[in-house]
C-alpha cells in the first residue's frame, strides 16, 4: 500500500512515440498512451491491430524500433527487473508447464516475483472454482487461463496487464474477473485491459483506446467517444410520416407503420430537431451508442475508405 | 492479513537476495523437467565405465596377454574411430580411458545440446519464457538459471561415471579426470547449442544445428586420430580434449581449461545476444511468410512425408557420411601379429572380427543397425508429438480414420528406415572402394540391407508403447534400444548364461558381410516387429487422444 501511495504521482504506463517494426511491416506507429494508477484503461482493436505488440513492448518483452514505454517511470526495455516488479501479467495464450499442477504453477511463479498474498490467492481460486490439484496438462483453455488470473490478481501488483484475459471463460467466470477488477481498482491498481469483447470493456473501463492497423485512432472516457459518434432517434407521429429535408450527417429510415428512424452524426442532432418543429411527434426515443456502434463505426467507414 | 504478505514479499525482494533467487527458482524447474533424461544418461555413463574395466579386467588377467593386446591394438586405426587415440592398452585404466573417454564424450555431446535447447530455446518457443520473463527477472537470470541446471545435471553425470570406475576398481585420481574430462564436454556443447538457439527461430533448427555441431567435431577429431600427421587436429575439437587428458596414463588436467574457458566464453554469447533481441525471434528471423506449396498435402500420409522428409534426409545423410568414413579407414585394418588366442577374447569384448577389413566393415554395421533402430524410435517419438501438441484432434476431426493415420506414420517411419539403410551400404562401399578394398557391392547392400528386421522389430515396440503408454512411450521407445544394445555387452561380460544373453535382439543379428545373413532370425524381427505394431495400433484405436 505505501509503494501504490508513493508512485501515485507517477503514471503507471506512460509511453511516447512507441513503435514497432517487423521487418517491413509496421506493428505499432507512434503510440503516446497514459494510464494512471487506479484507472482501468481498455485497449480495442480486431485480431492483428498491434494489441499483443503493445504489451510486449511494455514488458519489454521486444524491443522498440522508435519512442519508448515506461512503467511507473521506469523505461520498460532498459530496466524490465525494476518495472516488472509493479507489473502482474496474463498472457494472451495460457502456455504454463504441463507436468506442474496449478497449485505448483502458483508457487513456481510466486517464487520467481519473491513473493505474493497467499492468502489472496487462495481466496481467488475459491472464487474462480479452480481445482488446484489438477496438472495443467488436463485442463481446458478456460481453466488455464482462470490459472493464470489468480497467479496474476494474487500478486496485487500495482498495474495489471492481461492480454484477452476473459478468452475461454464461461459468463459466470466472466462475472467473477469483473469483480476482481473493480476490487483492484478500488484498492488503487491499474489495470491495462487489452480485450475485443466490447460489454466487458463498458462495463469495466474509464477509458478506451481504440487500436487499428497498429494506429491508436481514438481514446477518451466513454462518454467522450459518444460525443463524437452517432445518435440513434426513433420518432413516431400521429399524422402521415413527413418527408424531411436532406441535413447533412443525417440518414433517414422509414421503419414500418408511422415511425422514422434516424441517425443523427455527432453535431447534426440539433438540425434533426429544428426539422422535426412543427410534424405531429407522437414519442420520441433516442439512444447513445454502445461501445460496439462505436467500435463499427469505426472499422465499418474507415476500413472502407482504406479500400 | 495482505500487508503481511506483500511485505513479506518486499523483505524477499530485498537488496541482497534479488539477484540470485529467481535464477535458482528456474534452475530447480529445468533440473526437474530434465530429470527423465538426465537418469536415462545417468545409467548409461555408470554401466558403460563399469563394464570396461572389468571386461578388460576378465578378458586379459594377466600381463603377459594384455601386452599382446595392447601391440596388436595400438595399431588398429579402424577402432579409433569410436575410441579415440590409445596411450596404454596394457593397463586396466589406460584401456578404459580408450574405450570410455571416446564414447562417453560423444553420448556428453549430445546431452549438452538437448539440455541446452530443451532449457532456453523450447522454453521460448511454447511461450513460457514470455511468462517467466513477466516477472520481476532479467534474462540475465533465466541463462543463469539454464547454466545452474545444466551444471547440475553434469553433476549427476559426473557422478555416475565416478561410481561406475570406482565399482570397476580403478583408482580414485584417475577416475576423477576420466569423468571430468567427459563430462566437461556437456557445458561445452551446450554453450554451441545455446548460442545456435539465440540466432536461429525454432527449436528444431536449434537442435539440427546443435546436431551438426557434434558430428562436425566428431569428424574432425575422426581425422586427427586416424590420419597420420593429423594429431594436432585434435586440439580443435572438443571431443578431442577429453582425449588430450590422458587420465591413468600421466593426466593432463590443465587440458580441462579449454573445456571452461569455451564455456566461459559461450556463455556470455547468449547473455550479449538476448539483451537485444525480441523474445521469440532468434538472430535470424523465421520465414513466416511463404508462397503456397501444395506439394504433400493431399492426405495425412502425405504430410508426414512433408513434415519428416528433413528428418529423413539428415539422419540418411549423417549415415552416408560416417559410412564413406569408415569405409575409407576399413583399409588400414589388419590382424599382423595378433595371435589366435587373442582373436577369441577379443570376441568377449564386444568387437570380435575387427581384424580384417571386411570383419570390420562387419562390425560397423553393427553401429548401423542400432542407428536404424533408433531412427525408427525417432520417428515414433515425432508422432507422440502430433497428438501431445494436439494437431491430431484437428486431423481426426475430419474424416479419418485412426487407423489409416498412424498406419502413414508407421509406413513412413518404415520407408525412412530403408532409406537410412541403403545409405549405410552404398557409402560404405564408396568409401571401401576409393581406397581400394575390395567387397563386394552386392555384399554391402546386403549390409545395408540387414539393419532394417532389427530397425523394424523396434519400429513395432514402439508402436506399441506408443498405442499403450503414450505419455511414457519416447522414455520406453529409446530406453528399450539402449537397454539392449548394451545388453550384449553386459551379458558376455558378466558372465551371464547363452540363453540369457541372446535375449536381446542384437544378438541375433548376421555381421554380414563376414557372416552369412541369419535369414530365420530376421523373419522373426519382421514378424514379431509386426505383431507389436498391430497390438499397438489397436491399443491406439481404443484409447484416448491425450494431450501433453
Amino acid at each position: 500500500m505505501v509503494a501504490a501511495m508513493s508512485r501515485a504521482s507517477e503514471a503507471a504506463i506512460t509511453t511516447e512515440g512507441l513503435t514497432k517494426r517487423y521487418g517491413d511491416v509496421a506493428a505499432l506507429v507512434d503510440l503516446d498512451l497514459s494510464v494512471a494508477p487506479g484507472e482501468v484503461v481498455g485497449y480495442l482493436g480486431p485480431n492483428g491491430a498491434g494489441k499483443t505488440t503493445t504489451i510486449r513492448l511494455l514488458l519489454g518483452l521486444h524491443r522498440p524500433s522508435a519512442g519508448r514505454a515506461s512503467i511507473f517511470g521506469v523505461d520498460a526495455w532498459e530496466h524490465p527487473v525494476e518495472a516488472h516488479r509493479h507489473v502482474a501479467y496474463v498472457a494472451g495464450e495460457p502456455f504454463l508447464w504441463p507436468s506442474l499442477t496449478s497449485e505448483e504453477t502458483f508457487h513456481f511463479l510466486a517464487q520467481l516475483r519473491g513473493g505474493t498474498d497467499v492468502a489472496y490467492r487462495d481466496e481467488l481460486a475459491e472464487r474462480f472454482e479452480l481445482d488446484v490439484r489438477k496438472k495443467i496438462r488436463a485442463l481446458s483453455k478456460g481453466n488455464r487461463q482462470k490459472v493464470q488470473l489468480v497467479a496474476a490478481l494474487s500478486t496485487r501488483a500495482d498495474l495489471l496487464v492481461l492480454d484477452e484475459p476473459t478468452s475461454g471463460l464461461d459468463p459466470l467466470m466472466g462475472l467473477v474477473f469483473r469483480d476482481c477488477i473493480r476490487e483492484a481498482k478500488a484498492r488503487g491498481q491499474a489495470v491495462f485491459l487489452s480485450s475485443h469483447i466490447l460489454s466487458e470493456v463498458e462495463e469495466l473501463c474509464d477509458r478506451v483506446g481504440i487500436l487499428r492497423r497498429g494506429r491508436l485512432i481514438d481514446q477518451g472516457t466513454l462518454a467522450e467517444l459518444r460525443h463524437l459518434s452517432s445518435q440513434t432517434i426513433e420518432v413516431a407521429f400521429s399524422g402521415p410520416v413527413p418527408e424531411l429535408p436532406p441535413l447533412a450527417g443525417v440518414v433517414v429510415e422509414r421503419d414500418g407503420a408511422g415511425t422514422l428512424r434516424i441517425e443523427a452524426a455527432a453535431g447534426s442532432v440539433g438540425a434533426v430537431v429544428d426539422a422535426l418543429a412543427g410534424h405531429a411527434v407522437t414519442s420520441l426515443t433516442t439512444h447513445e451508442a454502445s461501445l460496439e456502434e462505436i467500435f463499427l463505426h469505426h472499422y465499418g467507414a474507415k476500413a472502407d475508405g482504406d479500400r | 492479513m495482505a500487508t503481511v504478505e506483500i511485505r513479506r514479499a518486499a523483505r524477499r525482494g530485498g537488496a541482497t537476495g534479488r539477484r540470485a533467487r529467481p535464477a535458482l527458482v528456474l534452475a530447480r524447474r529445468g533440473f526437474a523437467d530434465a530429470r527423465v533424461r538426465t537418469l536415462g544418461f545417468a545409467y548409461v555413463f555408470a554401466l558403460y565405465s563399469f563394464l570396461q574395466p572389468y571386461g578388460y579386467r576378465t578378458a586379459y588377467p594377466d600381463a603377459i596377454g594384455r601386452a599382446a593386446f595392447a601391440t596388436s591394438f595400438g595399431a588398429n586405426k579402424g577402432l579409433r574411430i569410436f575410441y579415440g587415440e590409445p596411450y596404454d592398452l596394457s593397463s586396466v585404466g589406460g584401456y578404459t580411458a580408450w574405450r570410455v573417454g571416446g564414447t562417453l564424450a560423444i553420448a556428453a555431446a549430445v546431452f549438452g545440446v538437448l539440455a541446452a535447447v530443451r532449457a532456453l530455446r523450447a522454453e521460448e518457443d511454447a511461450g513460457r519464457m514470455e511468462v517467466v520473463l513477466a516477472a520481476p527477472l532479467s534474462r540475465r537470470a533465466t541463462y543463469l538459471g539454464a547454466v545452474t541446471s545444466i551444471a547440475w545435471q553434469s553433476l549427476v553425470l559426473f557422478v555416475a561415471e565416478l561410481v561406475g570406475l570406482l565399482a570397476g576398481g580403478l583408482p580414485a585420481v584417475g577416475s576423477i579426470w576420466l569423468a571430468l574430462a567427459t563430462v566437461s564436454v556437456v557445458p561445452v556443447f551446450a554453450g554451441i547449442a545455446a548460442v545456435a538457439g539465440e540466432i536461429l527461430p525454432t527449436r528444431r533448427l536449434a537442435l539440427e544445428c546443435g546436431g551438426a555441431a557434434v558430428a562436425v567435431f566428431l569428424v574432425l577429431r575422426v581425422v586427427a586420430d586416424t590420419i597420420d600427421g593429423g594429431g594436432w587436429l585434435r586440439w580443435m575439437s572438443p571431443l578431442g580434449w577429453a582425449e588430450e587428458l590422458r587420465p591413468f596414463t600421466g593426466s593432463r588436467p590443465a587440458v580441462l581449461l579449454l573445456a571452461v574457458a569455451a564455456t566461459g566464453a559461450l556463455s556470455l554469447v547468449p547473455v550479449a545476444i538476448g539483451r537485444a533481441r525480441d523474445l521469440g525471434t532468434g538472430l535470424v528471423a523465421a520465414h513466416d511468410d511463404a508462397d503456397e506449396n501444395r506439394r504433400l498435402l493431399s492426405s495425412p500420409l502425405a504430410y508426414t512425408l512433408r513434415t519428416e522428409r528433413g528428418a529423413i534426409a539428415v539422419w540418411s545423410g549423417g549415415v552416408a557420411a560416417f559410412g564413406f568414413v569408415l569405409g575409407v579407414v576399413s583399409e588400414s585394418v589388419s590382424s599382423a601379429g595378433i595371435p589366435k588366442s587373442v582373436e577369441r577374447e577379443l570376441a568377449r569384448l564386444g568387437s570380435g572380427s575387427i581384424l580384417t577389413p571386411v570383419g570390420y566393415i562387419s562390425f560397423v554395421f553393427y553401429f548401423f543397425v542400432l542407428v536404424a533402430s533408433l531412427f525408427t524410435c525417432a520417428q515414433i517419438v515425432a508422432t507422440r508429438r502430433v497428438e501431445a501438441d494436439q494437431q491430431l484432434e484437428t486431423v481426426l476431426a475430419e474424416p479419418i480414420g485412426r487407423v489409416r493415420w498412424l498406419g502413414g506414420r508407421v509406413a513412413v517411419a518404415a520407408g525412412g528406415s530403408i532409406a537410412v539403410a541403403v545409405a549405410s551400404g552404398v557409402s560404405t562401399w564408396l568409401g571401401a572402394a576409393a581406397v581400394g578394398v575390395r567387397v563386394p557391392f552386392g555384399r554391402l547392400a546386403e549390409a545395408g540391407a540387414n539393419c532394417l528386421p532389427t530397425a523394424l522389430l523396434f519400429l513395432g515396440a514402439s508402436v506399441l508403447a506408443y498405442g499403450a503408454l503414450p505419455r511414457a512411450s519416447a522414455a520406453i521407445s529409446y530406453g528399450v534400444v539402449t537397454v539392449t544394445f548394451l545388453w550384449q555387452a553386459v551379458g558376455s561380460l558378466l558372465g551371464v548364461p547363452r540363453w540369457a544373453v541372446d535375449l536381446t535382439p542384437f544378438a541375433w543379428i548376421g555381421l554380414v558381410p563376414a557372416e552369412a545373413f541369419k535369414a530365420t532370425a530376421a523373419a522373426t524381427m519382421v514378424a514379431l516387429g509386426a505383431g507389436s505394431a498391430v497390438v499397438g495400433i489397436a491399443a491406439f484405436r481404443r484409447r484416448d487422444v491425450l494431450g501433453a
